[in-house]
């Protein structure tokens, strides 16, 4: 599977990842060589084997609430945190 | 009071305080660490307890957790880790942070963010990785034992390397609650030691069910070391022909000697069939990176960790933090998971790869049908030159070539050192067992290591 410059910039967006020309550059390559030996997947008969989650089942709790992470030590690891409790971010909307 | 690190964890117990052994642990890394860089951070502050070391990428209360990346900052984590607050309820104390390849990515702890940690048996040689640290830090003697963690031989490979004991227990018998996520459905804590009753002793305090991880199996926890010298008499080892029929050199009869040793206790050892593990790199490297992919979406600069200072857009914020704070190679597992998801590419790849590995499952079934355990060398080579295979990505992945399927599968594993290259450098020998076996597991690897005698080596650099 060949990775070329524009696929790269359209995984890279989707993953939130900014690289620079050189780098985007140098990650396609890599990525394909990658891909090459990945493909090998291709030659594996895996009949009988396709529906390989059927049946599972995530366990869930009860819902019923708990005490909350301490606030002090939420806010002592935001980069921007507010009096009242809010992560703080650059405006949304207008962007 | 050095020597009270060389002795297995309950004679040193019996000769000295919680408070000497902790002295004495970190008197050890003073000494060391600055040679060998496999701790992070030092918890001077320590207290009194059996000293354990602490992976990075398990969170701890009143110090760092880093991951070994810039992205998460100076981050303090509010809680402990179920295993590590186990630990410490057991009467263990955390005397530090072990070095790791960033989030765990990698085989040679080379790609940490802070510098690779160093091998003591050749310092210009690789620790292995990503547990790296943790396996420097037994190694070496600075702490009896760690915790690593274990995506695809992330403990049992750096134990390889290193020359001393690696377990990853079954997939759901240690609370992933805390350890920082990777690969969700392979992930779990590992445990580096010395001996393998040490190994059993701390598997006993952390496994167990836990409600804060939904993944955590309610299989009743076993008494680990119960048949620790029973020997293995007519137990059954198969070893995987399609692993060894690539071996050859010094792996090759150091694998032979280790089944000899194993035949003279009794044990019937033939050979095994496990056809689809040739696929396991090609598998675990769709399935993990895809995982990590939405695992590692949390680090966006807005709760935690590293936020550019350049952005001034929410998506520069997002783009820029993550840019910035991230490695190459955690950017380029990010890539190929996110590719692997990606519409158009789901069912070629991330759907494929978890079919073939469902086969994978099925060949171990049939294999384990056979046997009791399976073997294999637990690496293709011992520890490598720093910088040797860091320009080929590929090439560094294949080290998990041994492990990685173990990982897949969800089964426990063993690495129990099994010799010297002529470089002086530690050979292993990995042991499979069927999932929630590990007592099986540490009988079998306890008669090796008491016919052997390897722990008792000490590494240049401790002398």
């Amino acid at each position: 599977m060949k990775i070329d410059r524009t696929e790269a910039k359209r995984i890279a967006d989707l993953a939130h990842l900014e690289f620079d020309d050189a780098a985007l550059e140098r990650m396609a390559g890599e990525m394909t060589k990658i891909l090459s030996y990945i493909d090998q997947l291709r030659e594996v008969d895996i009949a009988g084997f396709e529906d390989v989650a059927a049946g599972e089942q995530t366990p869930l709790r009860d819902d019923v609430p708990r005490p909350p992470v301490d606030r002090a030590a939420v806010a002592a690891n935001a980069p921007a945190f507010s009096d009242d409790g809010h992560f703080v971010v650059p405006k949304v909307i207008g962007d | 009071m050095t020597d009270l690190l060389q002795l297995p964890w309950h004679e040193a117990r019996a000769a000295a305080s919680g408070r000497e052994l902790v002295e004495a642990s970190i008197r050890a890394i003073d000494a060391l660490n600055p040679k060998l860089n496999a701790f992070l951070h030092i918890a001077r502050d320590a207290g009194e307890g059996m000293p354990v070391a602490v992976k990075d990428n398990i969170v701890t209360t009143g110090m760092p957790t880093t991951c070994a990346s810039k992205i998460l900052g100076a981050f303090l984590s509010p809680f402990d880790a179920t295993a590590v607050a186990r630990l410490r309820t057991a009467g263990c104390s955390v005397v530090g942070k072990t070095n790791l390849d960033e989030f765990a990515m990698g085989s040679s702890t080379e790609h940490s963010a802070f510098g690779p940690a160093r091998n003591p048996w050749d310092t210009s040689r690789v620790p292995g990785g990503s547990s790296g640290g943790s396996a420097v830090a037994v190694a070496a003697r600075m702490v009896p034992a760690a915790l690593g963690s274990e995506t695809g031989g992330s403990v049992r490979q750096p134990a390889a390397l290193c020359g001393v004991v690696g377990l990853k227990p079954t997939y759901g018998r240690v609370s992933r609650n805390g350890l920082v996520a990777f690969g969700s459905s392979v992930d779990q804590i590992g445990i580096v030691t010395k001996t393998v009753r040490e190994c059993a002793d701390i598997l006993g305090m952390i496994a167990g069910h836990d409600p804060m991880d939904s993944t955590a199996s309610t299989h009743p926890v076993d008494d680990y070391a119960a048949d620790f010298d029973t020997g293995v008499r007519g137990l059954r080892f198969g070893v995987v022909r399609e692993a060894v029929g690539q071996l050859e050199g010094e792996v090759r009869a150091n694998f032979d000697e280790a089944l000899r040793v194993l035949r003279s206790g009794g044990a019937i050892v033939d050979e095994v069939s496990v056809p689809t593990i040739g696929y396991a790199i090609a598998i675990y490297y769709i399935v993990a990176n895809a995982e990590a992919s939405a695992n590692l979406s949390r680090f966006d600069g807005i709760r935690y960790g590293h936020r550019s200072a350049r952005a001034r857009t929410l998506r520069e914020v997002y783009f820029e933090s993550r840019g910035e704070g991230f490695g190459d190679e955690v950017k380029r597992r990010i890539m190929l998971g996110t590719f692997a998801l990606s519409s158009g590419y789901y069912d070629a790849y991330y759907g494929r790869a978890q079919a073939v590995r469902a086969k994978l499952r099925a060949d171990f079934d049939a294999a384990f049908g056979r046997f009791d355990y399976l073997l294999t060398p637990t690496t293709p080579e011992p520890a490598f030159p720093i910088g040797a295979k860091t320009d080929d990505p590929l090439s560094m992945y294949l080290n998990d070539i041994f492990t990685a399927p173990a990982n897949l599968v969800g089964i426990p594993a063993i690495a129990v050192p099994s010799g010297f290259s002529r470089q002086r450098l530690p050979l292993s020998l990995q042991i499979m067992a069927p999932r929630f076996e590990e007592r099986a597991l540490f009988r079998a690897a306890g008669f090796f290591e008491l016919e052997t005698g390897y722990w008792r080596e000490r590494p240049p650099v401790c002398a």
